[in-house]
């Protein structure tokens, strides 16, 4: 036989005492304990086979508001009958009404269960009666529970639970529903008591003093039900997209990149025509970009960078090309915009280190005029790496990027020839997705053309790529909206695994 | 990007030689195309913008069959002297001064060729003309009208022909009011005092550039000789999209006729389908791409994309390259294409022999020690856009609008501005997250962008942290203790903490960080009112400072 608590102990010694079967309210009352501890007791000893729980459903009747004053003053359709015997057995309605000085809420119902009831004939507006009928069912439940207050409805007879049912439906009562517990004594368990039993003292927290006093020793700790579920905490941590970041970051770093980071807010000189971007090119609209009216003018670079860039325009200037053959104009240039991709910053950069070699990256925020929808956002990530030395390769472009997918964990990727006004050659690359079994378009990439390198003086091949950090978010995330990466839903951050795979 | 539909049976027509779908889907992209689609019997392509040529079933033919070698080299396209003169009025100089002229002789014209040439002129006028702006085309029925033809001007209310799609004669003024063709191009022309015509001898409108043809010179599939117009303000615009045109529709088996344009002052004989010479030195094209090829096989590629090249000298060529190919600026452009007649299939990849160590930038380091704070606090982090709307960013949070970066063109009313500070971020947030449960403990770690007139762009980003805790029993002690924890461990000394009002945060229950004598954050017990602005029921108390100042 196992030990017993203080509560199941002391749960057992009332119960005998008070006769061995007992409601868990007379227990409570009698023991002093909790509710919950007593009901917490009377499980385990339940288990222990040392009592039995008995449970009754139980409904008690209470009067509401309305239903206490029909009590008081007898149901309308009671009082108007009343009133039509006294007028004679015959009046009109408005009379009879009068007459029982009714209120005009009661009014309706009142004549709707005398119709129902069967108390009245009614022929134009002009009531009828034989004489007054007996007390209903209903009457007689409202007059009792008006007397002897609430009445468990389990003791009524068939015809007063009908009429509970009737008045329920007129909202004259109120039901409640309660489980009443009754708790008695087995024979092993009165065997127990009679056999006097001595209680365990438990502690359920340990605490500083008992440690220190050695005390632990002689107390118990209580047993915990380990299966039980605990509360749920979640723990800080980084968003999801965030931990792609960095592992694309990573990558990056790993491989011997510097990163670098520039303004959002650029001028059109940065963001377009250091790249060769002629100054009627689509790409310039409204419809593409976002010009700001606050501010609304930058500042432009070194004298000797413009002049360069608008005679490369113009007419080629000394880069061996044919320029664009329009007249270049200071003022577009000046335009204040949100970049549309990274590379703004890195010609920047490059115009300013012009020493071999460069290796930069960055994994930063880009904007476009895209009207938001499951596959298009208007602010978003750019991935941007770059290699500037003596005598690099498209091949080691190609190489490079390679390596770099690879870490990424994308191992099939292909090459192939594209077009991007500030790159010649170029081309793009595509991943094949093993579990989408369909190929990605990842970036594009190529090797800076003379007509952007050569007004900043800058004089070795730049090997340069670039691409959206999203579809390989949605990919590794496995979300298909593209909204969803930004919405910061707590849920879906609190349950996504810090670990994947 | 453009796009076109190669039916296969007409592709194969044009090839001269039957081939699958699968087959085409294969080698397209190889071009430089990107597949968009691929059907039982067609193929649909994407072509980059400088590729107008592939624009017509004819251009794309002519280098897929180069690709595969079954023809290589310069397609030659021979003019046939003409005896139809264009004559210049000097009135068209002040509104789109230059016209050049084609004739196409004994072309068959089917339905879909028809469809095609529209088809065709729509993506010169977007890729070459800017939407008509630098060039625009007009295709005529030459036997309709007669020549010689006057490219002059016509006044806007006396002036009248019968527009295509129309029936009667309309005054140049109506049809820029009520053509559908006018009302989307009438900013070309209608602040002209008079609009440009193409006349014949007889005085009748062949067209109105850049506006609509006549009803008079409509193409149909009966038409068998074709005159091409095409006016612009940019002499190359209109002479890249007449080359392009006219060898497409050489290619569909139109011979070619010269048109002579007459000018108060010069004539000139259109169109010029001679190739272009371009030098190119091999070594170069060797060492951009990482090759070693022989000068022979440096010259097979070229003649895989359709060009010739001929010795000069030591590591010297003279490429020569046909009318349609505009998009050759330079001899890096010549690069590319003995990388695509070579085979970026065939490109190895090798490594760089750059040697470098990487490093992360400070700022980035800077946000990731915070991440690594915060986490330990408890706070789960949020990403959101720097794009945001007064409402949110001011108004929600007690605020007066200062000066804060403004978009001319916002794509919607929810993303207008770009934001000053985090907080209003983050209160979105809880605002979304209300059915989570509480306690909820977010934090960001981002950029802001701030107007100073110093800067180049008049604007600089600056990166801030800022928390917020929502439970029903969030306080300034909590969130003070946080701050000061996130301090502490960012390694910053000599900061206070004071006093101070800020209208998002309770009175007497928010206080400034300040450091180095400047003020570098706030913390606080959100205002009651701000949580009600965002429909919030639990207190909610926050920091937010700025990382850039604060180091």
């Amino acid at each position: 036989m196992s030990e017993l608590r203080k509560n199941e102990h002391k749960t057992l010694l009332i119960l005998e005492k008070l006769g061995g079967r007992n409601p868990v309210a007379k227990i409570v009352e009698a023991s002093g304990l909790a509710h919950a501890a007593v009901m917490r007791a009377a499980l385990t000893l339940s288990e222990k086979k040392l009592l039995q729980i008995h449970e009754q459903k139980r409904t008690t009747i209470t009067l509401s508001e309305e239903g206490t004053q029909h009590a008081e003053k007898g149901l309308p359709e009671r009082r108007l009958i009343r009133a039509l015997v006294k007028l004679g057995s015959e009046a009109t309605v408005e009379e009879t009404v009068k007459e029982a000085a009714l209120e005009r809420d009661f009014t309706t119902i009142a004549l709707g269960w005398l119709h129902n009831k069967n108390w009245v004939t009614m022929k134009a507006n002009v009531l009828k009666t034989s004489k007054e009928p007996p007390m209903g069912f209903d009457e007689k439940l409202l007059n009792a529970l008006y007397k002897k207050g609430p009445i468990l409805i389990e003791g009524l007879s068939r015809e007063l639970k009908d009429a509970a049912t009737v008045l329920k439906k007129r909202q004259l009562i109120r039901m409640d529903d309660r489980t009443l517990r009754r708790l008695e004594l087995t024979d092993a368990g009165l065997e127990i008591v009679k056999r006097g039993i001595k209680p365990v003292e438990e502690i359920s927290q340990l605490t500083p003093t008992l440690i220190l006093s050695k005390k632990w020793q002689k107390v118990k700790l209580r047993k915990f039900d380990v299966t039980a579920p605990g509360p749920v905490v979640y723990p800080g941590k980084i968003h999801p997209v965030q931990e792609i970041i960095q592992m694309v970051r990573e990558a990056f770093l790993e491989m011997g990149f510097t990163e670098i980071r520039g303004s959002i807010v650029q001028t059109a000189f940065w963001n377009f025509d250091a790249l060769f971007q002629p100054q009627d090119h689509p790409a310039r609209e409204m419809m593409d970009t976002f010009y700001l009216t606050q501010p609304k003018e930058g500042r432009l670079p070194r004298e000797k960078f413009v002049e360069a860039v608008a005679k490369t325009h113009e007419n080629g200037w000394t880069t061996g090309s044919r320029g664009w053959q329009y007249k270049w104009s200071p003022k577009e240039a000046k335009k204040l915009i949100l970049r549309t991709h990274t590379t703004a910053v890195t010609i920047h950069h490059l115009a300013e280190h012009r020493e071999p070699p460069v290796k930069v990256f960055s994994v930063d925020r880009i904007y476009r005029n895209e009207k938001l929808d499951y596959s298009h956002l208007a602010e978003f990530y750019q991935i941007e790496g770059i290699v500037m030395d003596k005598n690099v390769t498209l091949r080691d472009l190609i190489g490079t990027l390679r390596q770099f997918y690879l870490k990424l964990g994308l191992e099939r990727v292909e090459f192939w020839p594209s077009y991007f006004p500030y790159t010649e050659p170029s081309a793009q690359a595509t991943a094949y997705v093993p579990e989408l079994k369909t190929w990605i378009e990842l970036c594009g990439m190529g090797i800076f053309r003379p007509e952007v390198v050569k007004p900043f003086g800058i004089k070795h091949p730049v090997l340069a790529w670039g691409g959206g950090l999203e579809r390989l978010i949605m990919l590794k995330l496995g979300v298909d909206d593209i909204r969803f990466l930004y919405k910061n839903d707590l849920g879906w951050i609190r349950r996504s695994p810090v670990c994947r795979q | 990007m453009p796009a076109i539909t190669l039916n296969r049976d007409r592709f194969c027509s044009f090839i001269g030689r039957s081939m699958t779908v699968e087959e085409m889907a294969k080698w397209l992209p190889w071009l430089g195309c990107s597949l968009e689609e691929t059907g039982p019997d067609y193929v649909k392509i994407e072509f980059n913008p400088n590729r107008l040529d592939f624009s017509s079933y004819a251009g794309v033919a002519r280098a897929f069959c180069g690709l595969l070698e079954w023809k290589t080299g310069l397609p030659k396209y021979d003019v046939r002297k003409g005896k139809i003169t264009v004559n210049v009025d000097s009135t068209v100089s002040a509104v789109r001064p230059y016209i050049l002229g084609a004739v196409v002789q004994n072309i068959e014209v089917d339905e879909d060729s028809i469809a095609e040439l529209m088809e065709m002129q729509e993506d010169l006028h977007w890729g070459i003309g800017r939407d008509r702006r630098k060039a625009s085309i007009g295709v005529h029925n030459l036997d309709a009208v007669e020549p010689p033809f006057t490219y002059t001007t016509g006044d806007p209310d006396t002036s009248k022909f019968v527009p295509l799609e129309k029936t009667t004669n309309m005054t140049l003024k109506e049809i820029l009011k009520s053509h559908e063709k006018g009302t989307a191009y009438r900013h070309l022309v209608d602040w002209a005092p008079r609009y440009p015509l193409l006349i014949d001898k007889k005085g009748r409108v062949l067209s109105m550039p850049p506006i609509i043809n006549g009803e008079l010179t409509r193409v149909d599939s009966s038409t068998r000789n074709l005159l091409i117009d095409i006016t612009g303000p940019d002499l190359n615009a209109v002479t890249d999209s007449m080359n392009v045109l006219v060898t497409a529709l050489a290619d569909m088996g139109g011979s070619i006729e010269s048109v002579q344009i007459k000018y108060p002052n010069r004539t000139i004989v259109s169109p010029d389908l001679k190739p272009q010479q371009m030098k190119l030195r091999t070594s170069n094209a060797n060492k951009l791409l990482g090759l070693e090829l022989s000068e022979t096989q440096t010259m097979q590629s070229l003649r895989k994309c359709r060009l010739d090249a001929k010795r000069l000298g030591k590591e010297l060529l003279e490429v020569s390259i046909p009318p349609y190919r505009i998009d050759i600026l330079h001899e890096v452009d010549l690069v590319e294409e003995i990388a695509i007649g070579y085979g970026y299939f065939n490109l190895k990849p090798t490594e760089p022999a750059t040697v470098t160590t990487g490093r992360q930038h400070e700022t980035e380091e800077t946000a990731n020690h915070v991440r690594q704070i915060m986490i330990g606090l408890g706070f789960i982090e949020v990403m959101n856009y720097i794009l945001t709307n007064e409402v949110n960013q001011y108004e929600k949070m007690r605020k007066d609008s200062g000066k804060e970066v403004t978009l001319a063109n916002p794509v919607s009313a929810e993303f207008s501005i770009a934001r000053d500070d985090l907080l209003p971020s983050l209160m979105k947030n809880l605002a979304d997250n209300r059915h989570e449960s509480y306690p909820q403990r977010i934090f960001e770690v981002s950029d802001v962008i701030k107007i100073t007139e110093k800067a180049e762009t008049r604007s600089e980003r600056k990166l801030h942290v800022a928390a917020v805790s929502a439970h029903p029993s969030a306080n300034f002690t909590e969130i003070k203790s946080c701050t000061e924890a996130l301090l502490v461990n960012l390694g910053l000394t000599g900061w206070k903490i004071k006093e101070a009002r800020h209208s998002s945060f309770l009175e007497g229950r928010s206080a400034a960080i300040h450091a180095k004598r400047r003020k570098i954050g706030i913390l606080g017990e959100i205002h009651p009112e701000v949580l009600n602005n965002f429909e919030l029921e639990n207190p909610a108390s926050a920091f937010e400072i700025n990382l850039k100042e604060a180091r």
